[in-house]
């Protein structure tokens, strides 16, 4: 059985969160359209997964 | 004829089976219980119901709160490494976080696309089914680890045990349908105390709700007779009676042809004859003191062409996710054919063959044809013999029937020549699905089908040209085929892609019925049996040469990859046609060609490839990115390798491989912790993967509005990056158009 790892301590975005709310144009008011990020430098690789297609789930003949 | 009042039937097709159209077998079975004085029989799709019932968002809301609870993904947040076993519940975990209150947003819009005139828009029905079979995951997620697909049903419970089976229908935690049948369905058959319920059970995948309907009736309706049959109870029947504690949950089984066993099993409880004298039943005798099962001899089958119309009346044909419904209409019975060693279909309906005549299909047809409103059939048929090639295109010229249908067919160059198939596409016909199998003649010769490979070619060309939209049935692993002939099926099959439509591949399976079971030496098989399983029907072999069971599912990988590849309905998101029985051909039926469907598959297809950073790119009202522990991709990945997937029950024999859980265990490294974030597209559908920083770039651009917002004013380094990232979500439909975001009607919470 697995034992949580007392020492490997959770990072704070590792947190299931919720999307943030988007902010009105008023609530947004004059904080930055843009945070402070380097983008140049983040690593922005994106993973998708082709969805597999079992046999079963191909199979039309039934009757 | 003697009226036989006042004696109530309910006939239920348990869950799970298709939701596109109709299943055939219980309106025949009512048919011709009215045709013979039954007047008051009820039919129940409980399957149908069953999705639409789990298919909505206060049951998904519901789902999400158990998914919080029996499967959080804060369990994950200590976790160092994550081994095969957690791989399945973490994707769970991951995935309905990410899409959970999406999809309970979005659920009741895609039934109503699927069931509308969107359905025929490509950019609706894709993320419309794509919603659907997201939620089932969260479905399942509740029950986990049950497993409800469109196309499948499997719990942890083994098929082919008794007691498993029996666990499995008393399990309230994990089977989705006993509080769904006990709250939906039990009512209502409670209040109309039938006198007798039968069940159609021709999946593996019905097995465990159709016996948990029975289990709930039985004790609720003592009197009430319960019976079944259906195909797949024509292959463990007997062993199903055999096995111990059934008989509190049926008291009957009725084997092959369904009509003249349950009349006469309904007369005799009617007149309270006893049931010695009912064909091809069996029964329990509780005279004694413990239910003994006795089996009756099989019986006549019935003279087809007299049969009565099927009898829909009482389905709920709003439920179906399809715009227009598909009748089902059984042309024949058993296989004029009959001798390809592989296929033991015909075996399920019992001895003999029989076909309707042309008359009195297009009789029938035109009366279904009027009562339900829709001019679109699916002729039942283990193929279409040659004689009605002929007279039935015929017989629906020259009496206008106006509709539009499909079928199986078997390869037969004389009634497919040119000539011929104008007749067919004249008649309505759109779409024939012909055994290929494949292109190795040492292979077709072992399968007695009959056929070459220019046969096949002549006939599948032919029909194209007319317009028939030709689909391949093709199988990898039988026995001797080695990886260089699987090898030579798909080129075959990719080199005549623009003759065949769709292709449907199947892994090789040995049933007790078939020629390879019973003649195992001639095959160059060693069957293997689990003597531990009581209700087994396939079973392993091992080959003396060619592949192995292994080898050919890692084989069937590489084909699907080449065919998808290949052929333009199996490109990324078009196979959900495919996939959706008869939601292609609704597309044919509706006067799109072939060619022109493919057309527009190639044109979805590059738009999707050729997507962009368009500075107008913005992320849709309900994306959500939720932060994870281990990578998502590489989760689903370590699930999809063949090991892996032989831990599951399959689809075709819902079994469980011995030992397979411990061998992909043993050969699947654990995931290291990564910092991740899963992302979730509601007007799409979609998931993707990034990186955390790709996360905060989600964040900004939200915040922002838009990509052409975010990257204004960015060094030209930073905007290249940030371009890249936003075009690769963008053809991962992850990033929308600004035109093309589409807001739920009520928003997701």
């Amino acid at each position: 059985m697995k034992t949580p790892d007392k020492n490997d301590t959770q990072k704070p975005d590792a947190r299931p969160s919720k999307r943030p709310e988007a902010k009105t144009r008023e609530e947004r008011g004059t904080e930055p359209a843009v945070p402070e990020l380097d983008f140049a430098s983040l690593d922005l690789r994106v993973e998708v997964v082709e969805e597999r297609i079992s046999p079963g789930e191909t199979n039309v003949f039934d009757k | 004829m003697i009226q036989k009042q006042g004696f109530p039937i309910s006939l239920v097709f348990p869950p799970q089976g298709h939701f596109t159209q109709p299943y055939l077998a219980l309106p025949c079975l009512k048919g011709w219980l009215r045709a013979h004085g039954f007047d008051d029989v009820e039919l129940v799709d409980a399957n149908i119901e069953a999705y639409d019932a789990f298919l909505t968002r206060e049951y998904l809301e519901g789902c999400r709160a158990r998914v919080a609870q029996r499967l959080p993904l804060e369990r994950f947040a200590g976790v160092r490494k994550l081994g095969f076993e957690d791989l399945a519940a973490f994707r769970a975990a991951a995935e309905c976080s990410a899409s959970g209150a999406a999809l309970a947003a979005r659920v009741d819009e895609a039934k109503s696309v699927l069931r509308g005139g969107a359905f025929y828009e490509a950019e609706r029905y894709v993320p419309a089914v794509r919603t659907i079979y997201h939620a089932l995951r969260l479905v399942s997620a509740a029950h986990f680890p049950s497993e409800l697909t469109p196309h499948n049903f499997t719990m942890r419970y083994g098929n082919d045990r008794s007691a498993e089976v029996l666990a499995a229908t008393r399990d309230e935690e994990e089977n989705p349908f006993l509080p769904f049948l006990r709250a939906q369905v039990l009512p209502r058959l409670v209040a109309r105390r039938p006198k007798v319920l039968g069940m159609s059970i021709i999946y593996g995948s019905q097995l465990v709700p159709a016996l948990t309907l029975g289990r709930l009736v039985k004790e609720a309706l003592p009197d009430c007779h319960v019976t079944a049959g259906g195909g797949f109870l024509a292959y463990i029947g007997r062993k199903l009676m055999g096995a111990p504690g059934i008989d509190a949950v049926l008291d009957s089984l009725i084997f092959h042809e369904g009509e003249a066993p349950l009349l006469a099993l309904c007369s005799a409880l009617q007149e309270g004859r006893g049931l010695e004298g009912v064909s091809s039943l069996t029964w329990f005798d509780r005279s004694g003191s413990s239910a003994v099962a006795v089996e009756n001899g099989a019986g006549h089958p019935i003279r087809l062409d007299a049969a009565p119309a099927p009898d829909f009346g009482g389905l709920p044909m709003h439920l179906y996710l399809s715009p227009e419904i598909v009748i089902p209409y059984d042309v024949n019975r058993g296989c004029y054919y009959g001798e390809c060693t592989f296929c033991t279909l015909p075996t399920v309906i019992g001895p003999g063959y029989r076909t309707r005549s042309a008359k009195t299909i297009v009789d029938h047809v035109l009366k279904l044809r009027d009562a339900l409103g829709t001019s679109h059939v699916n002729f039942i048929t283990d193929c279409m013999p040659p004689g009605l090639l002929r007279e039935l295109p015929d017989e629906l010229i020259a009496r206008h029937a106006g509709i539009r249908w499909w079928a199986d067919a078997r390869v037969e160059p004389k009634a497919y020549s040119e000539e011929g198939c104008a007749r067919l596409v004249e008649s309505g016909c759109r779409k024939l699905l012909f055994g290929f199998e494949t292109a190795t003649p040492r292979i077709l010769k072992m399968m007695k089908k009959g056929q070459s490979l220019k046969s096949v070619l002549d006939v599948a060309r032919n029909c194209s040209q007319a317009g028939i939209s030709v689909t391949f049935y093709a199988m990898v692993g039988f026995p001797s085929e080695t990886s260089e002939e699987a090898q030579a099926t798909v080129d075959f099959l990719v080199a005549n892609s623009d003759v065949v439509r769709e292709v449907s591949l199947q892994t090789f399976h040995i049933d007790e019925e078939s020629h390879v079971f019973k003649t195992p030496a001639e095959f160059g098989v060693r069957i293997r049996s689990d003597p531990t399983a009581d209700l087994q029907l396939y079973h392993d072999y091992e080959a003396e040469t060619g592949m192995t069971q292994g080898q050919a599912a890692e084989m069937f990988e590489s084909m699907m990859a080449a065919l998808r590849a290949h052929f333009p309905l199996f490109s990324g998101d078009n196979i959900f046609w495919f996939m959706q029985k008869s939601h292609y051909f609704l597309h044919l039926a509706r006067g799109t060609s072939p060619d022109e469907f493919v057309s527009r598959c190639r044109r979805r297809a590059d738009r999707r490839r050729q997507a962009g950073a368009d500075p107008a790119l913005i992320a849709g009202a309900d994306l959500a990115v939720v932060a994870l522990p281990f990578s998502w991709a590489e989760a689903v990945a370590g699930l999809a390798t063949p090991a892996a997937r032989a831990a599951r029950p399959d689809f075709l024999t819902g079994r469980f491989v011995a030992d397979a859980e411990a061998a992909a265990a043993a050969g699947t490294r654990p995931l290291e912790r990564a910092e991740r974030a899963l992302v979730y597209c509601g007007e799409t559908a979609e998931f993707a993967e990034v990186r955390s920083d790709g996360a905060r770039v989600l964040a900004a651009l939200q915040r922002a509005g838009g990509l052409g917002e975010l990257i204004a004013g960015l060094p030209a380094a930073a905007r290249e990056n940030v371009e890249r990232f936003a075009g690769e979500l963008a053809r991962r439909g992850i990033l929308l158009p600004r035109e093309e975001a589409r807001p739920t009607v009520r928003g997701a919470r």
